[in-house]
């Protein structure tokens, strides 16, 4: 039997640690971040991007640590529930909702991208994806985007009609491992799984960038395309980006998401802590280890290596291709002009972006867990046998209406990034002005193992909430008009929308019921009790 | 690679890697109060 949600505990400290690092760390950090950076302004670019990790990122954190915290003290581990108590009512507790739709709603996605990392690392571990490098570059790369295509379905509805089965075996092998390391509980599913996944994906980044800072000059007709110009095609700075508002608002953005504040995630993880854990400086400690594979590890490899073998020419669309375009079409191009060794190197890296992906995917199936035997009163099992139905019928959907993968990324744009900022600010507010900026720093430093400087009290009270405002209303103006007209267009987004709109309202039902069942129970969710209780 | 891209580079790298050394060996060396 697994333990029950109120009596789990995080058995080491390290082992939240990890599992909050693991949570941030994500595809993101290897294939998102080098790109934005040298999109933006390459060096130059760190300027606004540290800028955002000191004054959003590991401050939101240390609200949510804290939060998350308190609210376990009280015997809640859901979000609705912590921000009601947190937040002092009703209308707290309706938005934490949104803490708990965010993790769920992005997992029916995440398995089948992590699908892929899967697939990819399969593929290269038995000789590649067929690319002949004695073609042209442009040819190489039709290839690479033709199995991308065929492999997730992108061609048309369904991923069988439009791609292949064996993307569906990888997915249910990836659901099947995520579902039981979560049922397995906190303690003996979650910890040590990441306390294996960390270190091991630590080395397979070491070994890639071994691999690639080793390269040299690898074509002795192409000089210029060397280990040092690559790295200088992402570093050099452009300080004339800087002038740029989209600069700011591409670092910031990436500082946000990358960390994983505002999804409802360390929330719940936090809430496993004991009354007296530090907080303070296990959010700094993942924090900053996510940083580390981010700037350490992802800001060295990825454009690095596409530049040694494709040269500057062919950079500007490997960039423009985003974050699935560099991973999935560009690299494996790279990996094959690497020779024998490339299929391994390849091997390694998509293992790599698969222990990213499944250390952060486990962390989103936690929170409706959680939430799930906390709003209506059942057991892990039962509740266990709600989530995965829901995240079946998620993905399905998701895998059916796969063409273009419009599906899946509408689910991305208005849940995985727009209810993110939502959330975010809805829990900067609780903490520094709700709950109040005095209540909360003396909350967050209790059992604290190193202080917050002094500084950071106006900074989370002022500072923090207007940067993410500014920042929310900086990426609605850029991005809504487009957004809303192509869910207006398109049918498919129109579906997705629906699936959102229809987890929602399926949340607020359970929320309902389950302020009606802790309140009989006794318990303290409108937070009236004094502090300490 | 220019001095400046070097600079950085350099810069950046050193943050990243000095924060997370120093939380490790507070995470591993510190008791708590």
């Amino acid at each position: 039997m697994s333990e029950t949600s109120s009596t789990q505990q995080w058995g080491t400290r390290i082992g939240v640690v990890l599992a909050v690092a693991g949570s941030a760390v994500g595809l993101g950090n290897f294939l998102r971040f080098p790109g934005q950076a040298a999109a933006n302004g390459g060096g130059a670019f760190m300027i606004p991007y540290f800028c955002a990790l000191l004054l959003v990122g590991i401050p939101v954190g240390w609200a949510e640590w804290t939060m998350g915290r308190y609210g376990g003290s009280k015997g809640l581990h859901s979000a609705p529930s912590i921000l009601g108590l947190v937040g002092g009512g009703r209308s707290w507790r309706n938005m934490g909702v949104i803490g708990v739709l965010i993790p769920l709603a992005v997992s029916f996605y995440y398995t089948y991208l992590e699908a892929w990392c899967l697939g990819y690392f399969w593929q290269f571990a038995n000789g590649g994806i067929g690319i002949d490098i004695s073609e042209p570059v442009a040819d190489q790369s039709a290839r690479a985007a033709e199995f991308y295509g065929h492999f997730t379905g992108r061609g048309a509805n369904g991923v069988i009609a439009g791609g292949s089965f064996s993307t569906l075996v990888f997915w249910g092998i990836t659901f099947a491992v995520n579902i039981w390391l979560v049922f397995r509980g906190i303690s003996k599913g979650i910890e040590r799984f990441v306390r294996f996944a960390m270190p091991a994906m630590a080395i397979c980044a070491f070994v890639v960038l071994i691999r690639v800072l080793t390269l040299g000059t690898p074509d002795p007709a192409m000089p210029e395309q060397n280990v040092v110009n690559g790295l200088g095609y992402m570093w050099n700075p452009d300080f004339s980006a800087l002038t740029n508002a989209q600069t700011w608002l591409a670092a910031a953005g990436q500082i946000f998401f990358s960390l994983s504040v505002g999804f409802g995630v360390i929330l719940n993880y936090a809430s496993y802590l004991r009354k007296n854990d530090d907080v303070v400086l296990s959010g700094l400690t993942a924090s900053a280890t996510n940083e580390l594979f981010e700037v350490g590890f992802g800001g060295m490899i990825t454009i690095t290596a596409s530049f040694v073998f494709l040269g500057a020419a062919n950079m500007i669309g490997a960039v423009q291709g985003g974050t699935f375009g560099l991973g999935f079409t560009t690299l494996p191009v790279v990996f094959a002009h690497m020779g024998a060794a490339g299929n391994v190197v390849g091997a390694v890296f998509f293992f790599m972006l698969f222990l990213a992906a499944i250390t952060s995917s486990i962390s989103m199936y936690q929170p409706p867990l959680a939430f799930f035997q906390e709003s209506l009163g059942w057991s892990r099992k039962a509740a266990t046998a709600l989530m995965v139905s829901l995240c079946v019928i998620g993905s399905f959907l998701v895998m059916y209406y796969s063409r273009d993968g419009l599906f899946w990324s509408t689910i991305d744009d208005w849940v995985g990034t727009f209810l993110i900022f939502v959330l975010a600010m809805i829990q900067i507010v609780a903490f520094s002005w709700v709950f109040g900026i005095d209540r909360g720093w003396e909350e967050a430093h209790h059992g604290a193992q190193i202080r917050i400087p002094r500084f950071y009290r106006p900074i989370i009270k002022y500072v923090t909430p207007t940067y993410l405002l500014v920042i929310f209303a900086a990426f609605c103006w850029q991005n809504l008009g487009t957004w809303v007209q192509s869910v207006l267009d398109e049918p498919l987004r129109q579906g997705a929308i629906a699936l959102i709109v229809a987890t929602g309202a399926m949340l607020f039902v359970c929320t309902k019921v389950g302020e009606r069942r802790l309140r009989a129970a006794g318990l303290d969710i409108d937070g009236r009790m004094p502090a300490g209780d | 690679m220019t001095v400046l891209g070097w600079t950085f580079l350099i810069v950046s790298l050193a943050f990243v890697w000095g924060l997370t050394i120093w939380c490790y060996y507070k995470v591993f060396t510190v008791k708590g109060p």
